[in-house]
């Protein structure tokens, strides 16, 4: 897993991601995120770097989100 | 057929003739002394009587112990329905391929629905270079009936109907195991040099040893209808992962036998068995999905919740379990049944090359090694298909929408939503008598026969010559005085070797040494005697120690 910069336009993704979002209600922002990232692991395609990425995801929210 | 044209009625075929074996006071009911037998099997349900029938052919007369006095379960219910290659190809070994083939109905491609959408569909044939299809769908009870017709008529082997195994009891000197078994005439006790415990999934025997199964039961309720009826489908596997005609929940459809279609129904969450199974609300439920003037005639209805469990150990010294005793999958890929049928497939081989004293006894601790294994590896599976049919929360539902949505579009989200990944033959790791781990071959057609043919000629490893002359052959030849193996010269172009080639490394000039199972054990590269010898040795546990003399 690369945590090195690697975004060629941060705020542009941002922007875009962001876009992609208005005028949905929660429910429908949750599921386009879900569908993004099901296209971008198809993307990475290996397999450990997924793992990696996911195991990230987990550990980098706050302790009082997680669920105990 | 009755049209069931008016919206509240509905009727039943009549239930199944199953044939019904006479139960003969044995021997032991009145010896003077206990008498004692190479193989006992407790159970003839699919696993028992495969491995009965697997002994039979190798010479092996084996006393199976059933319950009952007939197949199947009571009444026209049937618990198994799609039968795996390789499942297949040992029944065409075992002798009974055509009847299966005959009866039972062919298919290949299963397809996923989502909504009113084909989300994936896959084709099993594309990667099947089998005398035997993919799939065979027919009734249990129809597979254990020829099962029992053939070891009949093999004879040698002792089925004991109305025979219930009661205590066990591994003797003292540790070479056998005494069965108490009640019977209409009486209660006798039997010694048997292995034991196998083939009762299933409720196993008394392995629960009186009080062995872990670690258990665990799901709380997704599913609603099984077998069904004939008057509208014309492709015999194909149809899941739906979430039907507009079922509450947006899952549905299975597939063909069996004599019409029969096998409809499961995922039901809500604790949902009451008794009322989803009552017959009008079975036939609600396929209206909805059929179409309200479709003509209908019930054969089962039954609910169900399906459970796993795997036990630590397949063999305790000379007791072995096999089949649901031993392991239970989720039903999702056809890995019960099939499983069972491997086990047998697995152990009939070794137990009779150790009892005829060509093999090492450890030999039999492959089994283990091997099909506990695959059980590991088929539970993962099944436990994996059963949480994306059943998600356990709001993200779980929307991951597996986010997958049905993309699936619509993208190949590449087909592969990722999961109604059951179909039982293969599983790849066995690496153990003590298959250093290498071990590969399954396929029912390739060679020389106007099969390698299953070949395989089934004897009881012993079949030595492929990849291209080999002559030479090598006669060279060979001296092996077979020695150790249950026999070799056969086939052509590097031919299909065998092909098929030998796609699943191993195996240049011209090497020879492949394949188990009587259809596995591969090893391959010897140059074909040198030495090589050849010394993999035997290995895969027949003669390898070292007290055993190596075995063979000689």
């Amino acid at each position: 897993m690369r945590t090195d910069p690697n975004i060629p336009d941060p705020d542009g993704f941002n922007e875009a991601w962001l876009r992609a979002h208005e005028g949905l209600a929660d429910d429908a922002s949750g599921e386009l995120d879900t569908r993004l990232v099901l296209l971008l692991a198809n993307q990475i395609g290996d397999q450990q770097v997924l793992l990696d990425c996911i195991a990230e995801a987990r550990a980098s929210g706050p302790p009082s989100r997680r669920t105990p | 057929m009755p049209a069931n044209a008016a919206p509240d009625t509905w009727t039943f075929a009549p239930a199944y003739e199953l044939p019904r074996w006479p139960h003969v006071a044995p021997p032991d009911l009145g010896a003077a002394e206990r008498l004692r037998y190479p193989v006992v099997i407790a159970g003839g349900g699919l696993a028992g009587l495969t491995l009965a029938c697997d002994l039979a052919l190798r010479g092996v007369r084996a006393v199976v112990l059933d319950d009952d006095d007939t197949v199947g379960v009571k009444g026209a219910s049937s618990r198994g329905i799609c039968y795996a290659q390789k499942s297949l190809e040992t029944f065409d070994r075992l002798g009974i391929w055509e009847r299966i083939r005959a009866k039972g109905i062919t298919w290949s491609v299963g397809r996923t629905f989502s909504g009113d959408d084909e989300v994936y569909t896959f084709n099993l044939e594309d990667d099947s270079a089998s005398k035997q299809p993919p799939f065979v769908n027919l009734q249990q009870f129809y597979l254990e009936w020829f099962l029992v017709d053939r070891i009949v008529e093999l004879g040698g082997t002792d089925l004991r109907w109305k025979s219930t195994v009661g205590r066990v009891e591994a003797l003292p000197a540790g070479d056998a195991v005494a069965v108490e078994v009640t019977t209409p005439g009486g209660v006798y006790t039997l010694e048997a040099e292995w034991f196998v415990d083939a009762t299933g999934a409720n196993s008394r025997i392995r629960d009186a040893m009080g062995l872990d199964i670690h258990a665990a039961r799901s709380t997704d309720r599913w609603c099984i209808t077998d069904v004939r009826f008057e509208k014309p489908f492709p015999p194909e596997r149809w899941t739906w992962i979430d039907a507009p005609f079922n509450e947006g929940r899952a549905v299975w459809q597939h063909l069996m036998a004599d019409d029969v279609w096998r409809l499961d129904y995922q039901m809500a969450e604790g949902a009451d068995a008794e009322a989803i199974s009552r017959p009008e609300v079975a036939a609600e439920r396929l209206r909805a999905q059929l179409g309200a003037d479709v003509g209908f005639e019930f054969v089962w209805i039954g609910p169900y919740q399906y459970r796993d469990h795997l036990l630590d150990t397949f063999r305790v010294g000379r007791t072995i379990f096999i089949g649901d005793s031993a392991h239970v999958v989720s039903p999702f890929g056809a890995r019960g049944g099939n499983n069972g049928i491997q086990d047998a497939a697995n152990l009939g081989w070794k137990l009779a090359l150790v009892l005829s004293g060509e093999a090492g006894e450890a030999l039999v601790d492959s089994y283990h090694d091997e099909r506990h294994a695959a059980a590991v590896e088929n539970l993962k599976v099944c436990r994996r298909t059963a949480r994306f049919l059943a998600p356990r929360s709001t993200a779980e539902h929307r991951i597996r929408r986010a997958i049905a949505d993309l699936a619509r579009r993208h190949a590449f989200a087909r592969t990722v939503a999961n109604t059951g990944r179909m039982a293969q033959a599983n790849v066995y790791p690496p153990c003590a008598c298959a250093p290498e781990g071990a590969k399954s071959l396929q029912n390739v057609p060679v020389d106007g026969s099969t390698l299953m043919t070949w395989l089934g000629d004897g009881n012993g490893f079949l030595g492929l010559l990849i291209g080999g002359d002559a030479g090598s052959i006669a060279a060979c030849d001296a092996l077979e005085a020695r150790f249950p193996v026999r070799f056969r010269s086939i052509d590097p172009q031919s299909p065998l070797a092909v098929h030998v080639a796609a699943v191993c490394a195996a240049p011209a000039g090497s020879v492949v040494l394949v188990r009587p199972d259809g596995y591969v054990a090893h391959v010897v590269a140059g074909a040198g005697l030495a090589g050849i010898e010394a993999a035997l040795r290995i895969a027949l546990a003669l390898d070292g120690r007290a055993d190596a003399q075995a063979a000689a």
